[in-house]
């Protein structure tokens, strides 16, 4: 669900590189000290994992693409913050490499991802685990999805309004969110199937290595 | 770009990048795509492809999404086409310019943080698209007749497990090496 270079206005893209900025310097805090040789291999697969499963992507008229994430399994094995601190760098690369995304539009789809997905998908599971874990994980990996879904959907929605020229015309993205969010959150909410099945999957393989308790 | 150190490329690549979101006149964009056309060398059409095939599919979806409502609407302004797809277009290939003549690497070299993480991601990108050309060669030599459905999904469920196996083993071989090199010292 990137949203490329060009289609954001800086009336959003600044205030959200602010806030983006204040977000990374806080889940860089302590990194040094949380990595060492047994966690870094770990991350830096699963890291790649959802680096190569946000480039199998559709794009969608609603002013995105529709693919899956791989945060929601970052945030459960990893935490909030690794996994927010990943994903930037997964978007990165991708908006470097493939021109998936781009940097102006990093801190939106950082922060709708990377944060709000990460975060969504962790509140999910501790609500969820004491009932059914299996479950927990598969809602918290469908919620990882659906949530970012709705606050990029808005993002570009909110575009129309944020900048126009005087007559009304649009100067950046021309859809309100009456288009973005049923283009982006239908596709998406069957995209979160195949995001819960994954992460099901790495999170099995992560207690068949001893990875999680 | 190209005599400049990897830093200063991007700190002057994080300067030039928004200038197009505060252009609206299509004749300065249609310029500012001519101007790094001709800046950026011999590799001017292999980087100006790359960048056309990147945005294409989006651009078309949005683009025609916007010719059917704009016309279902009677509210279609062929100049907003115009705008945005060259916009686009000017900063993705001032994307891949960047990536073509800096080390994104060396570039990062003053953040230590940022550096692991593109270093590990990076190489493990490149393991992963490694290890499933193997896989998918192996399959395909161990099946004379056309697979079955069944030998399909274990081939995929033996395949992920053994390719995160393998993936983890890498990256702990990476990882050892950095540390060798000081890279986990407080």
């Amino acid at each position: 669900m990137h949203i490329p270079d060009g289609f954001l206005s800086p009336q959003t893209y600044l205030p959200a590189a602010a806030i983006a900025f204040g977000a990374w310097a806080w889940a860089a805090r302590g990194l040094r000290q949380s990595l060492d040789e047994t966690l870094v291999p770990r991350l830096a697969m699963l890291t790649a994992l959802a680096y190569g499963l946000g480039l199998i992507m559709l794009p969608i008229p609603g002013g995105t693409s529709g693919h899956a994430l791989g945060v929601a399994m970052l945030a459960l094995l990893f935490g909030l913050r690794l996994a927010f601190l990943a994903y930037s760098g997964v978007l990165l690369l991708q908006a470097l490499l493939f021109g998936a995304g781009g940097l102006t539009a990093l801190p939106i789809n950082a922060l709708a991802m990377g944060l709000a997905g990460s975060a969504t998908a962790l509140v999910t599971f501790r609500l969820l685990k004491p009932l059914h874990e299996t479950t927990a994980v598969a809602v918290a990996a469908w919620l990882s999805v659906f949530v970012p879904g709705i606050l990029v959907a808005l993002a570009l929605g909110l575009q129309p309004w944020i900048a126009a020229k005087p007559d009304g015309s649009p100067l950046f993205f021309p859809f309100g969110p009456e288009i973005t969010l049923p283009a982006i959150l239908v596709p998406h909410a069957f995209i979160g199937i195949g995001e819960a099945a994954l992460t099901l999957l790495v999170w099995r393989y992560a207690r068949m290595r001893k990875w999680v308790a | 770009m190209g005599g400049m150190k990897p830093r200063h490329a991007l700190y002057l690549y994080l300067a030039v990048l928004p200038a197009p979101t505060f252009v609206h006149d299509p004749v300065v964009l249609a310029l500012g795509l001519l101007v790094a056309l001709a800046c950026a060398g011999a590799e001017r059409w292999r980087i100006l492809k790359k960048s056309l095939l990147a945005i294409l599919a989006f651009n078309l979806s949005v683009s025609l999404g916007y010719i059917a409502v704009g016309l279902w609407r009677g509210d279609f302004r062929p100049d907003w086409l115009l705008v945005a797809n060259l916009r686009v277009l000017l900063m993705v290939f001032l994307g891949f310019w960047f990536v073509a003549r800096v080390n994104l690497l060396a570039a990062l070299a003053g953040w230590p943080g940022a550096t692991l993480v593109a270093t590990l991601a990076i190489g493990q990108a490149r393991s992963f698209d490694r290890l499933l050309r193997d896989f998918r060669c192996a399959f395909a030599s161990r099946n004379i007749v056309k697979p079955r459905w069944t030998d399909r999904r274990h081939q995929t469920g033996a395949q992920a497990v053994a390719l995160l196996d393998k993936a983890q083993a890498q990256s702990t071989e990476v990882a050892l090496a950095m540390r060798s090199r000081g890279a986990f010292d407080a």
